[in-house]
């Protein structure tokens, strides 16, 4: 029996533009990290995603593309406090989706707040995608300590998780805190690379 | 897959009522639910496995109070989705378990037997035993199941038997009965008498072969021609054994665990843990004499005379080291018989004074079973002639032995072996933490202390090559069901304690403690074995004990004699320094010697011992053995040594075994070895493919000498065929067998080898020992003793491959080309040591990879690099192999060793061909049987 192939996106959504800064709390004092990857508004749901994803698609590709992918597409994961999500399509069509995510600039209509949409893994199963984002999230962790020691607190969070961070990749460190980002799109792209065919 | 998909037509649902004994029906099919059914409880599975993999995740209102964004809270979110990740994976992947016993650990026995529930484990019974009843597959009682076709016959028969012995009994009983009963009160009063008489113990008589202790009615039909270890039942449920036809050495031995344990047994003797081995098919014989005529006797023997006498050798004479060496025959041609490892009693009261030299001593020589009758005449024809006189026993069913490696090796015998020594002790102390408590109590007398208070200091030793060499411990212990289950030691943690631990092995005190040991007496022995209390007893003094607690010792309870020795990673002759290095990363094992009778519980406790880094001691069987020695380069006996008689037998048997998995498979799926490339346009395996054909590799292709001939002058294709049919017509007709046995004639050769008898080895083919071959290939000059033929002496070596491949069991050697000038020049070419480039990353012996994006100039400058690249195997370039005059020898033992992490082997050289090989004399090139592709390699006297 054939079985049907697909292929597990891990997408972040990146905010580059300047933070809206809220109230009571000066924008200087929070590491470049943290407001990169900011946490999406709640008001973006899963289903949005996909129409967005869609949408893109299908000015890109038109039709076809739309046709090819709609069977598959399905968004598996999507958290708005991490604004990570795990998108699931069809093995043969999933460049399609890449592409339709990488040329999207901004969330849909009643957000159209800037952003970039980064796959940053591409795995035949879910569980490789779970585990790389486990992986990813110890990473942010450790960058954000290490970008805001100065106004961190780590009693908070050190008694309820008490494994975050003691592993993972070895790169995170003091140099990640001090170019937040960057590194991270560097690993990215060697991955993806190895990963994609 | 959801159970019971298909069954939602209506027409299965019918099916359902009557009494059919299948589950028909989905449990959770709503349509089956009706009024009159039980009300099913179960959720779909697909709709389980859904629920299963949904993730949870965490809003940003949640998240972030007012959305307001800062470190604390970022971070907290990102542990909450680490969380909920971790936990789907969990979750996803357990709710692909549908049944209780797919929980069952893979390791665990009964896995397979779990349609039993009350072999599941206990947590999850309640859960199988729902699930079978849903199947209506209810567990059956062996007690009640019907007994099928075969068992029903059997029982009928035992029946019938049972009648039959009844009825004979009676009519025994009754004549008896008629003349005894005028007299009984007569009776009793000689009968209380003849109790009261001490029965005759029968005299051990010498110099006579042992017969195997008879076994329990049950078992005798099936212990005829072999013999079972003394932990039979253990492994008959564990291990695969040899067949009951084909017995090892007279016994049924395990040959490798029923589980995957190839790599298990690797982690577990060099990373973490333990491995044991029943090694009671080891043979013991007992010499009793003067040490002098004993000494003479070994000597005669060929044992060399640095390791009998001499200040080295002194305390192997007093009892305190073992010894591992060489024997030879004693007539020429002095064949290599076994490496023997010997133990001598120690003096007894410790006099060493003159009157104590004309004292009779004993010693113990342990030999593989393979040569053990080889030994056996041996020593009886010596023992014959010397003065004064020597007895020899046999102990092959009274001593019986374990083997034990590992870092946990030391942990898990101390947690089994109670020395009965410091029962006095331990009685005063608690019993939980004895050991703990005796470091204390022994350190404030530290004169008075016995084998047993030193033993248990060496809580914390993971690697007995730490104790001196050979070392040897000598005492006895409690029965070890009294302390059964075991529980973990107590190990040391400060560091004082280890450094305790590293005076105590440098200083060694045994050597000032030991007396003489109770297993070389015979008395002692038997009576350990005699009186062991049943295992009802044990119980019920367990049972009497407060819980929690062991039972006290008593003084009346058995001591069991054992003998502990640690045998040293280095082999039994060590001269060499280069030997050292590659085992360095392996630890020593211990050898327990114990009466035959007490080795089964020894063994149980050795088996639940509770390692303090996790699980139990592994069991292994002989391919296990096979495998830790090959790691650590050592030779194993009788495999790795065709030059003795039992190496020979082995290699016969190994051979057999080859040839009829060759010949079972068709044609086109086996290799042809007729038709394999040799290079230089020749065709054909030298020698048998599926053996090590040390015949031809002495007698060299004498048949094909003419056809030989024709090579050099005409043409190749011609000859080709011509040496081939050359090779068939004459000796070597297994050589080609395929083509010229018939198939009646296989037939037969199959019916003739049921009884297998190893044709006898060719006479001039011997075994030099590590020491002699050392000598011989430093000088030139070296003396040889005048009996050894040098043409045709083996020595084994060690392989280590210098490029890429992995060796297999029974291929060819080959010295560098002597003839060839130009075909030796490409071979040395390869060698790493000449090659342009070391030290790069990257695949073996390749260019290291380029980057994908790598700039023009790089890359023309990497195909620049390629050229002048020496050739890879398979490429046109590459060198042929040598020819048959350059064969020096087959590889014995080969495999990917993951210790080293690459590919090594065990061979055997012959020794003259390689003596004078000029520069890199220890290059050689290794082709596996039925391949043309040769790979270089280095070899090392081992």
């Amino acid at each position: 029996m054939v079985r049907l192939k697909h292929r597990y996106l891990l997408v972040n959504i990146l905010y580059p533009g300047p933070v809206a800064t809220p109230r009571g709390k000066d924008q200087q004092t929070l590491p470049d990290t943290i407001q990169f990857h900011k946490p999406t508004s709640d008001s973006l749901t899963p289903q949005m995603l996909m129409r967005l994803i869609r949408d893109g698609v299908a000015e890109l590709f038109g039709d076809y593309g739309v046709g090819v992918v709609a069977g598959s597409l399905q968004v598996k994961y999507f958290s708005a406090a991490t604004s990570t999500a795990i998108v699931r399509v069809s093995r043969a069509h999933y460049r399609l989706v890449w592409a339709a995510l990488t040329f999207a600039t901004r969330l849909p209509h009643p957000l159209d707040e800037a952003c970039v949409m980064q796959v940053v893994r591409v795995s035949g199963t879910i569980r490789k995608s779970e585990e790389e984002a486990v992986r990813r999230a110890r990473m942010g962790i450790r960058k954000a300590q290490s970008a805001g020691t100065w106004m961190w607190d780590e009693s908070t969070i050190g008694q309820g998780h008490g494994n975050v961070g003691s592993e993972g990749g070895s790169v995170g460190g003091a140099e990640a805190g001090a170019r937040p980002g960057i590194e991270d799109i560097e690993d990215d792209r060697s991955e993806s690379g190895d990963s994609g065919d | 897959m959801a159970p019971g998909r298909p069954a939602q037509s209506p027409h299965d649902s019918g099916g359902g009522d009557n009494n059919s004994k299948k589950r028909k029906d989905a449990p959770t099919n709503p349509q089956h639910d009706g009024p009159n059914k039980r009300p099913r409880q179960h959720i779909d599975q697909r709709q389980k496995i859904r629920i299963a993999r949904t993730l949870s995740t965490q809003t940003t209102s949640a998240a972030f109070q007012n959305g307001a964004l800062d470190v604390s809270s970022f971070v907290k979110s990102r542990a909450y989705e680490i969380q909920a990740l971790e936990n789907g994976l969990q979750r996803s992947k357990k709710a692909l378990n549908e049944r209780a016993f797919q929980q069952v650990p893979k390791e665990l026995r009964r896995r397979t037997a779990s349609h039993n529930v009350k072999r599941v484990p206990k947590r999850l019974r309640a859960r199988a035993g729902r699930e079978m009843a849903v199947d209506n597959t209810p567990t059956v009682t062996a007690r009640r199941r019907k007994p099928s076709g075969h068992m029903r016959l059997r029982l009928e028969t035992v029946k019938k038997l049972r009648a039959l012995g009844a009825k004979r009994k009676a009519e025994k009983d009754k004549p008896k009965d008629a003349s005894v009963s005028e007299l009984p009160a007569k009776d009793v009063q000689p009968g209380t008498i003849t109790t009261a008489i001490k029965p005759r113990t029968p005299k051990v008589k010498k110099s006579l072969l042992a017969t195997p202790p008879v076994p329990k009615a049950k078992f005798r039909k099936r212990q005829i021609h072999k013999s079972w270890l003394p932990t039979h039942l253990y492994h008959a449920k564990r291990a695969r054994m040899t067949a009951p036809s084909a017995p090892l050495w007279r016994f049924a031995v395990p040959l490798t665990p029923t589980a995957k344990s190839y790599r298990p047994t690797h982690r577990a003797s060099h990373d973490r843990g333990a491995v044991a081995w029943d090694m009671s098919y080891i043979s013991t014989i007992q010499l009793e004499g003067r040490e002098s005529s004993v000494l003479g006797m070994l000597k005669a023997m060929g044992a060399a005379e640095e390791d009998l006498s001499g200040r080295k050798a002194s305390k192997w004479r007093a009892g305190l080291r073992v010894l591992e060496a060489f024997l030879y025959e004693r007539e020429s041609p002095h064949e290599l018989i076994a490496p023997v490892t010997m133990v001598w009693c120690v003096y007894a009261n410790g006099a060493e004074s003159v009157e104590a030299e004309g004292r009779k001593r004993k010693v113990l020589l342990r030999v593989h079973p393979s040569a053990f009758f080889q030994l056996w005449e041996e020593v009886l024809r010596l023992a014959k002639v010397a003065k004064p006189a020597v007895s020899v026993e046999d102990l092959r069913f009274e001593i019986g032995s374990l083997e034990i490696t590992g870092p946990g090796a030391t942990e898990a015998l101390l947690g089994a072996l109670w020395p009965s020594e410091t029962v006095s002790a331990s009685n005063s102390a608690s019993n939980a933490a004895t050991t703990g408590m005796d470091v204390d109590t022994t350190l404030d007398t530290p004169r008075s202390e016995s084998v047993g208070d030193i033993w248990q200091k060496l809580a914390g030793l993971t690697n007995p090559a730490l104790l001196p060499q050979n070392a040897l411990l000598g005492f006895n212990v409690q029965d070890p069901r009294l302390h059964h289950p075991p529980r973990t030691i107590a190990l040391p943690k400060s560091d004082a304690e280890q450094h305790q631990l590293l005076e105590l092995s440098a200083s060694w005190p045994i050597d000032a403690a030991q007396k003489s040991c109770d297993i070389f007496d015979g008395k002692a022995r038997h009576l350990a074995s005699t009186t062991l209390p049943s295992q009802k007893a044990v119980n019920r003094r367990k049972a009497l004990s407060p819980p929690g607690e062991y039972p006290q010792a008593l003084p009346k309870d058995p001591r069991m004699p054992v003998l502990l020795y640690s045998a040293s990673s280095a082999t039994p002759t060590n001269s060499s320094k280069s030997r050292q290095q590659p085992k360095s990363h392996n630890g020593g094992s211990w050898t327990l010697l114990a009466p035959w009778k007490c080795l089964p519980p020894l063994w149980y406790s050795l088996m639940y011992y509770p390692l303090s880094t996790g699980q139990q001691p592994r069991f292994a069987g002989l391919d296990q053995k096979r495998q830790l020695a090959f790691e650590a380069g050592k030779p194993w006996f009788p495999g790795d040594f065709p030059g003795t008689k039992a190496g020979w037998e082995w290699e016969c048997e190994d051979r057999r075994r080859r040839e009829g998995e060759w010949r079972k498979r068709p044609r086109g799926k086996r290799v042809g070895y007729e038709k394999v490339e040799m290079g230089g346009g020749k065709k054909g395996e030298v020698g048998v493919g599926w053996a090590c054909d040390w015949e031809r590799l002495l007698d060299g292709p004498a048949v094909v000498e003419e056809a030989a001939l024709g090579v050099v002058e005409d043409d190749m294709d011609v000859d080709g065929v011509a040496a081939e049919k050359a090779g068939d017509g004459a000796g070597s007709a297994e050589k080609a067998g395929e083509d010229t046995v018939k198939p009646a004639e296989q037939e037969k050769a199959k019916e003739d080898a049921v009884p297998f008898q190893a044709p006898p080895k060719p006479s001039q083919l011997t075994q030099l020992s590590t020491r002699q071959a050392l000598a011989l290939l430093a000088s030139p000059e070296a003396k040889l003793p005048t009996h050894i033929n040098l043409t045709s002496a083996l020595v084994t070596v060690r392989l280590t491959l210098l490029t890429r491949g992995v060796p297999q069991p029974c291929a060819r050697i080959y010295r560098l080309p002597t003839d060839n000038a130009d075909l030796r020049r490409q071979w040395l070419a390869l060698l790493p040591s000449n090659l342009p480039h070391k030290k790069q990353k990257g695949p073996k012996h390749a260019l290291p990879r380029l980057p994908k994006d790598a700039p023009a100039h790089v890359v023309q400058q990497r195909l620049a690099q390629s050229l002048l690249e020496p050739p890879r195997a398979g490429e046109d370039k590459y060198p042929a192999c040598p020819a048959e005059e350059d064969l020096v020898g087959f590889i014995t033992t080969g495999n990917y060793d993951l210790g080293e992490g690459q590919g090594t082997g065990i061979g055997s050289l012959l020794l003259s061909r390689v003596r004078d090989g000029g520069e890199e004399r220890n290059g050689c090139i290794l082709r596996s049987a039925g391949t043309g592709l040769g790979r270089l390699a280095r070899w090392e006297v081992v």
